[in-house]
């Protein structure tokens, strides 16, 4: 996103003003092996789903839903309900939020070990986050420590 | 938030955010701030190389030693303002088709789109084929005027007003995939000023969106911000 200052006065009201938890520190995980060994998985907070799942809604969803790694970028849908953001880009290429194509081609570089046999996704733009720190965060944390995943790349919409 | 929660359960991670300001409260360990629009975290659309080189300077924040990293990503990038419904310019061309007319003329165009893309399409949601849209538009009008009070293809468990925004979605992916596919070098914003400006469907949306502002229902007043924007 560009600078706060370049956007217009609403927008950027409307950022400043958007409720956020606040913490002082962080968790922290070191790798515990080089990234050519590790096993990576795609979590993203587009609102994307596999096609025929049911969407996303509006009012603060904060559930999520399993994209097997297997599945066509053809099936895959976003319903986010945020309105401040242009779908263009990923009707265009759907790599500008869930960069599928980019992680295998370093998979087959040898850059990254390899792929979680599924990739999350949630819907982003939440104004009370509770229910994702509580319940369907960890959920997901113990699903991929589970696939053995070892990093998460994690992208917005 | 959820770099927080998997990093507790030991797993690390990195990835993109868009608002430093809100990355700076919620302090995720590492994150890589991007200049680009809000829906293009890894740069721009068909631009592999760029998205190439973002991928990699988020990985590269794992070999990180202590955070948390906000690292911002350099490029020039000044994204466009999104265009909204209410600024874009009316055409001051021939009458609009009707929006079913206008659907059945722009078919061709999105099957070949869809065709040429491996089956890649965002409509989808709403659950009707796109085959069906003229329905669905027919809907729309007459919820409008209110000779239609439901939709006929809804499932059970999705409300009407949800439905609508699935429906008013799908054929917004329907129209500007048609689009892209009409004119392949169309830019983002040229495609919100036909879609808003030239179209018989942008001027339904703006009327539905209007219809639904009215309405006492909760629910259904939330829906028609995110219709017409």
């Amino acid at each position: 996103m560009p600078r706060l200052e370049l956007l217009s006065e609403v927008q950027r009201s409307m950022l400043r003003m958007f409720p956020c938890v606040e913490h002082d520190d962080s968790p922290w995980t070191p790798m515990r092996k080089p990234l050519s060994e590790s096993r990576v998985a795609l979590v993203t907070s587009a609102g994307l789903h596999v096609r025929g799942d049911r969407p996303f809604v509006m009012g603060g969803d904060s559930s999520y839903r399993v994209i097997p790694r297997s599945t066509k970028t053809a099936d895959i849908l976003q319903s986010h309900a945020s309105i401040g953001f242009d779908h263009t880009g990923i009707y265009r290429d759907i790599n500008v939020t869930y960069p599928v194509d980019r992680l295998q081609e370093l998979v087959d570089r040898g850059v990254i070990g390899s792929l979680g046999e599924n990739n999350y996704s949630f819907m982003g733009a939440l104004r009370d986050t509770s229910e994702v720190v509580e319940q369907t965060g960890p959920e997901v944390a113990g699903k991929l420590v589970d696939e053995g995943v070892e990093v998460a790349f994690l992208t917005p919409t | 938030m959820l770099a927080r929660c998997f990093e507790e359960a030991g797993i690390s991670t990195t990835g993109i955010v868009f608002v430093k300001e809100h990355a700076e409260r919620v302090k995720p360990p590492r994150m890589l701030w991007v200049p680009f629009a809000f829906g293009n975290a890894m740069g721009h659309a068909g631009d592999a190389e760029q998205q190439r080189h973002v991928l990699q300077a988020a990985l590269d924040l794992l070999d990180r030693q202590q955070g948390p990293v906000l690292e911002e990503y350099p490029d020039g990038t000044a994204p466009e303002v999104l265009l909204q419904a209410s600024a874009a310019g009316r055409s001051n061309g021939s009458p609009a088709l009707d929006p079913a007319d206008e659907v059945t003329s722009l078919r061709p165009y999105y099957e070949r789109w869809v065709e040429k893309h491996d089956g890649r399409t965002n409509v989808g949601l709403c659950g009707v084929p796109q085959r069906r849209f003229r329905g669905v538009v027919r809907f729309l009008e007459g919820y409008i005027t209110g000779e239609q009070q439901d939709a006929p293809d809804r499932p059970g468990d999705v409300g009407l007003p949800q439905y609508i925004r699935y429906c008013v979605d799908d054929l917004k992916a329907f129209y500007y995939e048609a689009r892209m596919e009409q004119r392949p070098d169309v830019s983002d914003d040229q495609a919100h000023e036909w879609f808003w400006g030239d179209t018989a469907m942008g001027q339904l949306i703006v009327k539905l969106a209007a219809h639904m502002g009215e309405s006492d229902d909760p629910e259904t007043k939330a829906i028609p911000y995110g219709l017409a924007r």
